[in-house]
């Protein structure tokens, strides 16, 4: 009996507020420390990573500098390319007759619609799926009604648009083109042509260096 | 004292392997120069001599000797590829091939990939001569051969039976896939218009999402909008590497359809 009492009065001490802080603090350093000597950066992440960003989440600084929020610039370090055709870019809402509408999205702000580390429903995307309806609501209703009856989380996730570039999925496109054969008269990929200087193959000009430790 | 001598002995033994794996880690070309033997140096220099490169004056010592200090490079990298290939080597490291090398990470390998891949090929790292045999410079097997090193998913496995694959193969051997070919790098390094030159695009995530972008930049110099965006809105046709016609009507054309009819209705 006086045996137990004393047991539990050590394990009450053990988990007393004072210890129990300075252990998990040790704890935390420990913690840090070894991630730190192992070069363990994925102990830092917040969240699940999207795909493709995946392969590097280890490296912070390819997106972040200390503690700065991430920036167009960082995205466009990559991303520039697939952007060079964006049709909701810069020109478009700098433009008064539509800077309003950036009221509803900050779409000039890359991580208004892309946050890395927390869920994304698809293309990076974490808004809702119905994020086009914050401008485009007379589409499905009202106005236009070019789209009635269609749902508004559909624009995307269903493979009809594309935000940044839509030049191959507009009416105005898809009007020119239809009715075209199954395959085009003329199908035929750019013609890569190698030029070469030389007609015939010279001799190499390094043999022995190849060698080095044979020799 | 002997057994003083003896710890010694041991001691030295182990800072010397300790040097010999921190020489040969900073400085490779040694290992890898007393790793060729004449004979396959000789194997090595036919290849070259009937490559594009031995034709356009890249010798040897183009890749294997430093520009300035003119010192033996055993192992050329992406950088050396990068002095005449600048747009290749660009677009590379953009795509998941490449991504990891520019973020300063060790390269790719297939057993970091999350799709089905080949278990031989799991610890090959990614560089520019996985994929293109550096001394042939061989782009017919770039295509396709060297893609299906690695890739096991059933897309890329469907290929080789794909009506794509059977037009490919009726070209016969070429130095390189010409205009009419369908490979796997047709689709997923296209070829862009750039000027008065052609480049291929090696970001290999270019053209995947959204699949929009691949039916603009590839599907539609071959094939009409309407059965570019019906096949690759099918998984299961695209899963297949497009082996039949597709059987769905995406309602975007009906719609379109519907649009006409409205405004030549109101015009007549």
């Amino acid at each position: 009996m006086a045996r137990n009492v004393r047991r539990s009065f050590r394990l009450s001490t053990l988990f007393s507020s004072k210890f129990a802080i300075i252990l998990s603090m040790l704890i935390a350093v420990i913690w840090l420390g070894t991630a730190f000597a192992l070069d363990r950066h994925d102990i830092f992440l917040p969240g699940e990573t999207s795909n493709g960003h995946v392969l590097f989440e280890t490296s912070c600084k390819s997106c972040h500098e200390s503690f700065k929020p991430v920036s167009n610039d960082t995205c466009n370090r990559c991303h520039e390319p697939e952007m060079a055709k964006d049709i909701h870019g810069a020109k478009k809402f700098r433009d008064p007759r539509w800077a309003e509408l950036r009221e509803n999205i900050d779409v000039l702000t890359c991580t208004a619609c892309h946050r890395e580390h927390e869920h994304m429903f698809d293309r990076g995307v974490n808004l809702q799926p119905d994020l086009c309806m914050a401008c485009h609501q007379g589409v499905i209703e009202g106005d236009l009604a070019s789209h009635n009856s269609f749902k508004p989380d559909g624009c995307w996730t269903g493979g009809c648009h594309n935000f940044h570039d839509h030049r191959s999925i507009s009416t105005g496109f898809i009007r020119k083109n239809l009715d075209q054969p199954w395959i085009l008269p003329n199908p035929e990929l750019p013609n890569r042509v190698v030029e070469t200087i030389l007609e015939t193959a010279p001799d190499a000009d390094l043999n022995k260096e190849f060698l080095v430790e044979e020799g | 004292m002997r057994d003083k001598d003896k710890r010694v002995n041991s001691y030295l033994a182990v800072i010397s392997l300790c040097l010999l794996m921190f020489f040969s880690s900073i400085f490779p070309d040694l290992a890898l120069a007393a790793n060729v033997s004449q004979a396959e140096l000789q194997k090595i220099e036919k290849q070259w001599q009937t490559s594009a490169h031995a034709l356009a004056e890249v010798n040897c010592s183009s890749c294997h000797q430093n520009e300035e200090t003119k010192a033996f490079v055993a192992k050329p990298t992406e950088e050396s590829c990068k002095s005449c290939h600048e747009n290749s080597v660009d677009t590379f490291l953009l795509g998941k091939h490449g991504i990891r090398t520019l973020e300063g990470l060790s390269p790719l390998t297939p057993a970091m990939a999350h799709l089905p891949m080949k278990d031989d090929s799991l610890n090959r790292q990614m560089n520019c001569n996985t994929c293109h045999d550096e001394h042939t410079a061989n782009t017919y097997q770039a295509s396709v051969d060297s893609c299906l090193t690695c890739h096991a998913d059933n897309h890329s496995l469907n290929y080789q039976s794909s009506p794509h694959a059977e037009v490919f193969r009726k070209i016969g051997t070429l130095a390189r896939p010409n205009s009419d070919s369908v490979t796997c790098a047709t689709c997923h390094l296209p070829r862009t218009v750039s000027g008065d030159t052609v480049l291929v695009n090696h970001n290999n995530t270019y053209t995947l999402k959204p699949r929009d972008r691949m039916v603009k930049e590839v599907c539609m110099n071959c094939h009409g909008v309407e059965h570019s965006y019906n096949s690759i809105f099918d998984d299961e046709l695209v899963e297949a590497n497009f082996a039949r016609p597709p059987t769905q009507k995406l309602q975007t054309f009906q719609l379109v359809r519907d649009l006409e009819k409205k405004r030549s209705g109101k015009g007549s």
